[in-house]
C-alpha cells in the first residue's frame, strides 16, 4: 500500500515537474528521464538475453538525425514516432544478420553499427543531398520534449515489465540461461531474440528522435559510441536483470555525474571513476540488489527463468 | 612528530589563507559581474578549447580584476567571477547548464563555448534568454540561417576564407608559378562547405582544378590522396582541414616526398605547435587572422601577455578574435552597464576597434575582417593576403620540408 502511494507521489511529480521547477532542472529531469528510457529499454533485452548490445548509439543516433531530416515538415510527435519506427527496423534488419553471432562477436558487431550508419549517412548526404548538418529551427516547445520523453520513459518501464510476466520473457530468459536447451523445449529463439531487439531499438530511436531539437545543429557525429557505453553502464550500475535496477543506476549516475561536474570541474572525471569502482565491487548485482534485500517486489527481484537458473 | 608538525603547519596556513579570503570578501568594495560560459576540458572539443578560448578568457579576467575590476558604467569597476564548467564535447550538457546560467545563476553575461557544433547549440539559449553571444570559433554558411539576433559570429566564414584562397592563387597563377591546383576535404559540414565555397571563388577567379578528393573525419592515413596529386603534377595543393588531418597531411607529403610549390590548409596551420613540430614549418600556407605584427592597437601587447601568462603563444587565427569579443564586451559594459539590450544595440551599431582590427556586424555576421592567407616565415605566421593587411610577400615555391 505504501509502496503503491509512493509510486503515485513520484508519477504525480514527474507530470508536475515542468510547473514546478525552473528551465535547467526541468533539463536534468528530462535528461535522467530520457537515461532511463535508454537503459531499461536497453536492460529488457540485454539483461535476461544476455545478448551484450553496444548498437544503442545507432539507434538513438538514427532517431535523432530522422528528427533533423522531416523538422518542420511533420506535426510533434509524428518524429517521434518515425524516430521508433526507424529504430526497430533498423534492428530487424540488424537482428536477422547479427543474432546468431554469440558473446563478444555480437558486442563487437553492434559497436560497428554506429560507425557503418555514421559512414553510410556521411556518403548520402555528401553524395546525394550535398550538405552534411542539418538544424532545427523550429523546435518544439521545452515541456513539449519533457512529456514526450516522460510518456517514452514511462512506456519502457511497462513493456519491461509487461515482458518478464509474459511468456515471451520467460522465453528470453530461457534463451539467456541457455540458449540450446530453450530451442530443445520448443521456443522460437530466433523470433523471440531479433522481436524483442526491435523493441527495445524502437524505443532508442523514439528517445533520440525526442532529444534532438534540443541541439539545433546535428550531423553524422551524433552516432556516437558514448551513448552506447553510458546505457550499458547505467544498467549494469543498477543490475541489469530488474526492472528498477536500470532506472536506479540511470538516476544514480545522472545526478552523481551532475553534481561532480558542478562541483569539481577539474576532478569530476576521477570521482565518477571512483564512485563507479566502488559501486561495482561493493555491489555486485547491482544499486537495486539493495532494494531486493530490504522488500522483494516484481520491480526489484529478476525473472522467473533467472531464479531458475 | 616530523608528519605531526607539518600536520600543523599546513593547518595553520589554510587557516591564515581561509582568513584572508574571508577578509577579502568581508572587505570587497563591490559585487562581482557573474560571467557563465561551458568550455570542453575533456573530449574531442578540448584541444581547440583549450589553444584558443579557455587561455583567453583567463587572462583576460586576471587583466581586468588587476585594474580592479570591470568598468561597468555607473557603477565602478566590479571584479569578474566566472562560472563555468566542462560540457565535456556533450552538445546536451551545454545546452543544459546554458539553461542553468540563464535561469538560476542568472548571470549578468555569457561567453560562448567552443566550436561551431557548440555554438549552434546553446545559441537559441542565449537568444532566447537575451544574452548576446559573441562567437570566436563559430564557422558555417548555416549561421546566417539560424537568424537569432543575439548570436555574432566574429570569424571569417568560408565564402571569405576562399576568396582570399582564390586571391592569391589567381596571382601565384599569372606570375607563372603554379598551374595546378588540386584540393582535399575533409568530408563534414566545415569541409563540404569550405568547398563548395572553394569551388565558386575558383571558378570566378579563372583557375582550373584538376582533382577534388574528400576524406573521413579521423582519417589515419591520406598518403594514397597526396601520392595521386603527386602523379599528377599538382603544384598547389589545397587542404580544407581540421587539425589532425593537417598534421597527418603535411607529415605523409614529407614521406612520399612531395613538396609542392604552394602547400595551403586550413586548421591548425595557424597553430604555434604545428609551426614547432614541423621545424618551422617554412613556407607552409595556412587561414590567417592575425600575427603579433598587424598594425591593430595593442596586439603586440596581447602577444606578450599572453605568453607571460600561459608560456605559450596564442594561435594566429582565431585567438585573437576570441580575445576581441571580450573587448568588445568589456567597452560595451564600460559605455551602456550590464543593460543586456542596450549592449546588444550597441554591438549592432558600433565598429569596435580590437586587437584583431576593426571589427563591426551586420546582421550577427563581422564585416570587418577579410578572408586572409598566412605563411609561417622564420618563426611567424606572415599575413601574405590580402595585400592592404599583408605582414610579409609570399615565398613561392616554399623551400624544402625540414
Amino acid at each position: 500500500m505504501a509502496a503503491k502511494l509512493a509510486l503515485a507521489l513520484l508519477v504525480m511529480a514527474l507530470v508536475a515537474a515542468p510547473e514546478i521547477l525552473s528551465p535547467y532542472y526541468r533539463s536534468l529531469a528530462l535528461a535522467i528521464l530520457a537515461d532511463v528510457a535508454l537503459a531499461v529499454s536497453w536492460a529488457f533485452f540485454s539483461g535476461p538475453s544476455r545478448y551484450l548490445s553496444l548498437a544503442t548509439g545507432a539507434f538513438f543516433g538514427a532517431g535523432a538525425y530522422l528528427t533533423a531530416i522531416v523538422e518542420a515538415r511533420v506535426p510533434w510527435p509524428l518524429p517521434v514516432l518515425g524516430g521508433a519506427l526507424m529504430g526497430g527496423a533498423m534492428a530487424l534488419l540488424v537482428g536477422a544478420l547479427a543474432l546468431r553471432l554469440r558473446g563478444p562477436y555480437f558486442a563487437v558487431f553492434t559497436f560497428g553499427l554506429a560507425e557503418l550508419a555514421k559512414h553510410s549517412l556521411i556518403w548520402y548526404e555528401t553524395g546525394v543531398t550535398g550538405t552534411v548538418g542539418r538544424l532545427i529551427l523550429a523546435p518544439p516547445e521545452p515541456w513539449t520534449l519533457y512529456y514526450t520523453i516522460l510518456c517514452l520513459a514511462g512506456l519502457a518501464v511497462l513493456t519491461a515489465l509487461a515482458l518478464r510476466r509474459s511468456r515471451w520473457g520467460y522465453a528470453l530468459a530461457g534463451i539467456g540461461s541457455d540458449e540450446e536447451r530453450a530451442e530443445t523445449l520448443g521456443i522460437d529463439t530466433t523470433r523471440v531474440k531479433i522481436g524483442t531487439f526491435a523493441l527495445s531499438a524502437a524505443f532508442m530511436g523514439a528517445v533520440g528522435a525526442a532529444m534532438a531539437p534540443r541541439w539545433t545543429y546535428l550531423d553524422p557525429q551524433v552516432f556516437n559510441p558514448f551513448v552506447s557505453f553510458q546505457t550499458v553502464i547505467m544498467a549494469l550500475l543498477g543490475g541489469a536483470t530488474t526492472v528498477a535496477g536500470p532506472i536506479v543506476g540511470a538516476v544514480f549516475l545522472g545526478l552523481a555525474s551532475e553534481i561532480l561536474l558542478l562541483k569539481f570541474r577539474y576532478l569530476y572525471l576521477l570521482g565518477l571513476g571512483l564512485t563507479l569502482i566502488v559501486v561495482v565491487l561493493a555491489l555486485p548485482s547491482g544499486l537495486a540488489g539493495l532494494l531486493r534485500r530490504s522488500s522483494p517486489s516484481p520491480l526489484s527481484s529478476p525473472p522467473a527463468g533467472e531464479r531458475a537458473g | 612528530m616530523s608528519m605531526k608538525r607539518r600536520e600543523f603547519l599546513k593547518t595553520t596556513a589554510g587557516g591564515a589563507a581561509a582568513f584572508t579570503v574571508l577578509r577579502g570578501k568581508a572587505w570587497g568594495q563591490a559585487k562581482p559581474v557573474r560571467i557563465g560560459y561551458t568550455l570542453s576540458a575533456t573530449g574531442p572539443y578540448s584541444v581547440g578549447a583549450g589553444i584558443t578560448q579557455g587561455p583567453n578568457y583567463t587572462l583576460w579576467q586576471e587583466q581586468a580584476n588587476a585594474k580592479g575590476g570591470l568598468l561597468v558604467k555607473g557603477e565602478g569597476r566590479r571584479p569578474i567571477e566566472f562560472i563555468s564548467i566542462d560540457d565535456r564535447s556533450e552538445h546536451e550538457t551545454a545546452v543544459r547548464f546554458y539553461e542553468k546560467l540563464a535561469t538560476d545563476d542568472r548571470v549578468d553575461l555569457m561567453l560562448p563555448p567552443w566550436g561551431t557544433a557548440m555554438n549552434f547549440a546553446v545559441a537559441p539559449i542565449a537568444n532566447k534568454y537575451g544574452y548576446p553571444l559573441l562567437g570566436p570559433t563559430a564557422v558555417s554558411n548555416k549561421i546566417k540561417d539560424l537568424q537569432l539576433p543575439y548570436f555574432y559570429a566574429l570569424l571569417q566564414q568560408p565564402d571569405q576564407i576562399m576568396g582570399a584562397f582564390a586571391g592569391i592563387l589567381k596571382e601565384l597563377k599569372a606570375q607563372g608559378k603554379i598551374s595546378k591546383i588540386a584540393i582535399a576535404y575533409v568530408n563534414d559540414l566545415f569541409g563540404i562547405e569550405l568547398n563548395a565555397s572553394a569551388a565558386t571563388a575558383l571558378k570566378e577567379a579563372g583557375l582550373d582544378v584538376v582533382d577534388v578528393k574528400s576524406y573521413p573525419l579521423g582519417v589515419k592515413d591520406l598518403s594514397p590522396v597526396l601520392k595521386g596529386f603527386k602523379a599528377a603534377g599538382v603544384d598547389a595543393f589545397v587542404g580544407l582541414t581540421y587539425p589532425p588531418d593537417n598534421i597527418l597531411a603535411t607529415s605523409q607529403a614529407k614521406e612520399v616526398d612531395w613538396n609542392p610549390p604552394v602547400w595551403l590548409a586550413a586548421v591548425g596551420t595557424a597553430f604555434p605547435f604545428y609551426r614547432d613540430r614541423f621545424k618551422g614549418a617554412e613556407g607552409v600556407m595556412g587561414i590567417a587572422g592575425w600575427n603579433p605584427k598587424v598594425k591593430s592597437a595593442g596586439a603586440k601587447e596581447y602577444f606578450d601577455a599572453h605568453v607571460k601568462k600561459h608560456q605559450k603563444e596564442p594561435d594566429r587565427w582565431a585567438s585573437a578574435f576570441a580575445y576581441a569579443s571580450l573587448q568588445i564586451l568589456e567597452r560595451c559594459v564600460a559605455e551602456v552597464g550590464l543593460d543586456r539590450p542596450k549592449i546588444k544595440g550597441m554591438v549592432d551599431s558600433t565598429e569596435f576597434q580590437t586587437v584583431a582590427g576593426p571589427i563591426r556586424f551586420v546582421k550577427g555576421s563581422n564585416v570587418s575582417t577579410p578572408g586572409m592567407v598566412g605563411q609561417w616565415q622564420k618563426g611567424e605566421f606572415e599575413i601574405v593576403w590580402p595585400k592592404s593587411l599583408a605582414t610579409g610577400t609570399p615565398v613561392v615555391p616554399k623551400p624544402a620540408w625540414a
